[in-house]
């Protein structure tokens, strides 16, 4: 079972979803039972890599599987986890899980939506253990068509836009990433043919090889058509931006932001969970596995363009959102406003730096999904989401207020919650950098510390305190199963934030090793 | 020697085409017999023929497996040249050609009777074909495109009373007449210049003198050959429909009969290329050709990455303003031709095989786009994208099916049309023409917005109930397509194996590429 554990998680989704396929669309129990064991089953098994079976006191891979997949262009089924894809993995097999349930409320053609949903748990599990840059690739693409779907479908009112706004961003970005990974797939034949009988141990495709090989400086182009320069720029400058870009897209950075509001407030609540609590994180997760250390020169050169970058994506994000009515939107811009930290935190190349960024990928998405279950919960009561047309809920729904209180304290990095030591971390690591300009860059990005606090609480303020709406006097307080999809979250917010070991102690050594890696 | 012997051996390495014409003979007499009574019949022989047919294929490609090039030493007749790369494309006619004739017979909107010329036609527009991807005889070349070509105006036209059917034929006959003439204008330049009309001949020379090389000419005189090549190449690229020589398709195939659109933007296409690689190859790339001729190989695959480019890109524009469907794939067609010209315009043998393995990928998720196309002519009378609406939840198989050929056609992964991307792309980047690629990738993000507008109106609309229409035989080819796109996008070895396997066969070495 160890053996193939990884696959198993991976595709025991996949053969839910063969499963949901199979039972008529009239048994809609037995459809969300299904869903739930198969979204279990994973949850389980992580849980048990997680506090039993992995070994956090190296920084190798582990649970590899290898097996030769496509001859013609040597890819490989390769897979394999080390400290920073871990948690993900974890997070990952929680958010789905918790999907499940988070859906009962969905009327429309079930059967098809769990289905899509176990699909696209395939695909992200699927990024997070590959190491295989053609693997890799697969899946990455693999999300895109049930998340279009997903949003498409099962969305609000203009969902068609929403949705083919999202998978045409995305997949502008992953195109253009496919062109650097068949450059580096190239060069890395002209590498290994060249090494001769040494460079046997190699394979073209793997990621943890390409990072060894660029380490070793060897990783230039020199074997593409123009010996590692084109059009005046380096080989590996070319490589950076396409692989960055794509990334980018995805976390998503500003400018290429612009479909995330837009897929966020058309989505169904737990899509946009899903979406924010994880889909985000493939884009850090992308960056940090298979994007700096593949080109760490150009890394070197262009730190501080993305370091600013991320700032401007803190500062930026967190004032939009504090111009917003619309209480999806916000929570979505808040969203562009923290994955800002990831960002200049990897730019920082100090481990205090990597492992805020590592932990604020988590945190996120553990506050982003309490966010979007909270947007969630009063939109199934109001049908709106118009933060001026609440006022006094918390007289009507304490409970809701209590949790929700919680929640925006987590977002808005409250010391003793689990938003406020990867945050403080993440600057600190940046101000601790030894590259120049950092320091002026953490004083710009605690402004957005400040607009964030700001835009949390006036909307606190309007939705929950003043005058009770007389509308919203019949409430109903949150029910057993809406308060049973948010509490994880909010254990797990608490819980970090008084005793994060329980991730930094897991990703410590790989970290370290990612920042030597990178010559930090 | 009985001077009837050597026909009489060259008859066996035929043996395809002899029972294909035979087959086609026998459907247009039992058809006559039949009186136009119940034409399936005839479809069903037709049917048993290209089955059989397949069969003396497949044992034609194991045989040839014994050679270590995959191909006969000699021509059969001093004409027909019997290679793999020839049989794998005869393979995929024969396929396609299946397909196509369980559209006729189940198209529910076409005559049951009368009809029976339709398969002779089609059996015709095959032999054509198949004579045309396996010579490297200009003349049969020509003979072959022109039976294809015949075949494919008068199908074209088939629905007599149908205004748009008859326009269809008219400007096919006039486009393809013309650009006949300027490939044929072009042959005989080649001739003239080099004195072979054989493509073998033509690459390498003549040993006793008696034809002169292409590579000698170029020393002496380049700007005639240079014409020459264009000229060819604008009849190829009419065929293939490369703009600027597109100008017809969207017409034609709307307006002829769904399951001829099928056979033209599948069948006839491929043929295209098949024979534009061999003719590329045979004068540029086979072993033994001249040094003095690789430069000129660079300046022509210069010039067939600039037309893939365009293509690709107008052809992808074209078809985001298109609210027709059937116009919609006809223009996706023309930017599909674009990414397939990639692999010839790279002039490696490894680009070759990308092309060919595109080509395949081509085959298999445009006859199952064309046959859902012809699944919802059917069930609503109509071809517009937006008669789609909500249509996938009353048909969730074909309409899933369906997907998974938008996703191959745009190029996503698992399908077969992303590999095929993958190994273009790849060839590409190799082969030092990484503005295309880049060109090309972006092109797949202008494609997923009108592939998708399918998507959108059969699934982004809501449920409607209505009882569904079954025609369960198109819905389980297609099926059966879509499980092919997926299976070879997961697992392409073998398909790899056997695109690798063309270009060797057709003397090309194989350069020590890093794949």
């Amino acid at each position: 079972m160890t053996d193939h554990l990884l696959s198993w998680i991976t595709f025991i989704p996949l053969i839910g979803m063969g499963a949901i396929v199979l039972v008529p669309r009239t048994n809609v129990a037995l459809v969300k039972t299904l869903a739930l064991i198969a979204t279990g089953i994973p949850l389980l098994l992580a849980t048990w890599l997680y506090f039993d079976l992995f070994d956090k006191n190296t920084a190798a891979l582990q649970f590899e599987e290898r097996v030769d997949w496509i001859a013609g262009i040597q890819a490989q089924y390769f897979v394999g986890i080390d400290g920073l894809s871990l948690s993900l993995v974890w997070l990952t097999t929680l958010l789905l899980f918790i999907g499940v349930p988070a859906s009962f409320g969905i009327e429309k053609a079930q059967k098809s939506y769990y289905a899509l949903l176990l699909l696209l748990e395939v695909g992200i599990l699927g990024v997070f253990v590959s190491q295989d840059y053609f693997l890799f690739y697969v899946f990455w693409e693999v999300m895109l068509l049930p998340m279009y779907f997903l949003i498409g479908i099962w969305g609000g009112p203009r969902r068609e836009y929403a949705a083919i706004k999202f998978f045409l961003y995305t997949l502008a970005g992953s195109v253009l990433m496919l062109v650097a990974i068949v450059a580096l797939r190239i060069d890395m034949g002209g590498i290994i043919a060249a090494a001769g009988p040494s460079g046997a141990q190699y394979s073209p495709f793997s990621i943890p090889d390409m990072v060894t090989l660029a380490q070793a400086g060897q990783l230039t182009g020199a074997h593409l058509p123009g010996g590692g320069e084109l059009l005046g720029m380096a080989f590996t400058t070319w490589v950076f931006w396409f692989l960055f870009v794509g990334f980018a897209i995805k976390v998503p950075i500003v400018p290429f932001h612009t479909w995330l509001p837009d897929a966020h407030v058309e989505a169904p609540t737990p899509i946009s969970v899903i979406l924010a609590g994880i889909l985000l994180k493939l884009g850090g997760y992308g960056m940090i596995r298979a994007c700096f250390p593949i080109v760490p020169s150009a890394f070197h050169q262009f730190a501080y363009v993305l370091a600013v970058i991320g700032v401007v994506s803190i500062v930026y994000g967190a004032y939009v959102a504090l111009g917003q009515t619309d209480f999806k939107r916000m929570v979505a811009y808040s969203s562009v406003s923290h994955m800002g930290y990831v960002l200049l935190g990897l730019a920082a190349l100090t481990e205090w730096g990597a492992t805020g960024a590592a932990l604020q990928m988590f945190n996120h998405g553990t506050s982003s999904a309490v966010l979007f279950l909270v947007v969630g919960v009063i939109y199934d009561r109001a049908h709106h989401r118009d933060l001026n047309g609440f006022g006094g809920l918390a007289q009507v729904m304490p409970k809701y207020w209590a949790l929700t209180t919680l929640g925006f304290f987590a977002a808005l990095g409250l010391p003793g919650l689990a938003g406020f030591v990867s945050e403080a971390m993440t600057l600190l690591g940046a101000y601790e950098s030894a590259q120049p300009g950092f320091k002026l860059l953490v004083l710009i990005s605690v402004l957005g510390i400040v607009i964030t606090a700001g835009f949390l609480l006036y909307a606190m303020q309007r939705v929950f305190l003043g005058q009770l709406n007389p509308k919203y006097a019949s409430y109903g307080d949150m029910t057993t199963r809406e308060v049973f999809c948010q509490a994880p979250f909010l254990f797990l917010c608490v819980a970090l934030g008084i005793f994060p070991f329980f991730l930094t102690g897991w990703m410590k050594v790989s970290i370290a090793h990612w920042v030597t890696t990178m010559g930090g | 020697m009985n001077p009837v012997s050597p026909y009489l051996a060259g008859l066996r390495y035929v043996a395809p085409e002899v029972l294909l014409t035979l087959v086609a003979l026998a459907a247009l007499v039992w058809d006559l017999v039949l009186r136009g009574r119940d034409s399936r019949k005839v479809g069903y022989l037709t049917l048993g023929g290209l089955l059989a047919t397949g069969w003396l294929l497949v044992q034609q490609w194991r045989d040839l497996g014994a050679s270590s090039t995959g191909a006969l030493g000699t021509t059969v007749l001093g004409m027909v040249t019997i290679d793999r790369f020839g049989t794998f494309f005869k393979l995929f006619t024969v396929g396609a050609l299946l397909v196509v004739t369980l559209f006729v017979l189940f198209d529910r909107r076409e005559k049951k009777h009368g009809i029976g010329e339709y398969y002779f036609l089609l059996l015709g527009a095959a032999i054509g074909i198949f004579f045309m991807v396996s010579t490297n005889n200009l003349l049969l070349l020509m003979l072959g495109l022109e039976l294809l070509s015949l075949a494919s105006y008068s199908l074209a036209g088939f629905h007599k009373g149908d205004k748009r059917s008859g326009e269809a034929a008219l400007k096919y006959i006039v486009f393809g007449g013309l650009s006949a003439g300027v490939m044929l204008y072009g042959i005989s330049l080649l001739y003239g210049l080099t004195g072979t009309i054989d493509l073998g001949v033509m690459g390498r020379g003549s040993a006793d003198g008696s034809a002169v090389g292409l590579a000698a000419q170029f020393a002496l005189s380049p700007v005639p050959i240079a014409i020459a090549i264009v000229l060819v190449l604008a009849g190829f690229a009419y065929k293939v429909s490369v703009v600027p020589f597109h100008f017809w398709t969207p017409d034609v195939y709307e307006g002829a009969p769904t399951p001829v659109t099928t056979f033209l933007a599948v069948a006839s296409k491929a043929a295209g290329f098949a024979a534009l690689l061999r003719f590329m190859g045979a004068l540029f790339l086979v072993e033994g050709v001249d040094a003095a001729v690789a430069a000129y190989a660079d300046r022509i695959g210069l010039l067939l990455a600039i037309l893939a480019a365009v293509t690709m890109t107008l052809g992808n524009l074209s078809a985001l303003r298109q609210s027709n469907l059937k116009r919609l794939l006809a223009y996706s067609s023309i930017a599909h031709a674009g990414y397939a010209l990639m692999g010839v315009a790279v002039m490696t043998s490894a680009g070759f095989s990308a092309a060919i393995f595109y080509l395949a990928a081509y085959y298999l998720m445009n006859l199952g786009a064309f046959g859902f196309l012809l699944y919802f002519e059917g069930v609503t009378g109509s071809e517009d994208v937006d008669a789609l609406k909500g249509l996938g939840w009353r048909y969730p198989l074909v309409s899933c099916a369906m997907v998974v050929m938008l996703v191959s056609l745009t190029g996503l992964p698992p399908t077969v049309g992303f590999y095929g991307k993958l190994l273009l792309f790849y060839e590409g980047v190799e082969a030092g023409y990484a503005w295309l690629v880049v060109i090309a990738a972006l092109n797949s993000v202008v494609s997923l917005f009108y592939y998708f507008r399918v998507a959108k109106a059969l699934f982004l609309t809501d449920v409607e109930e209505k009882p569904a229409l079954a025609q369960p035989v198109l819905a389980s080819v297609i099926a059966v397509l879509a499980v092919f796109t997926i299976v070879t996008g997961l697992f392409n070895a073998p398909l790899e194996a056997w695109s690798d396997a063309g270009p060797a066969s057709l003397g090309i070495p194989s350069a020590t590429g890093s794949r």
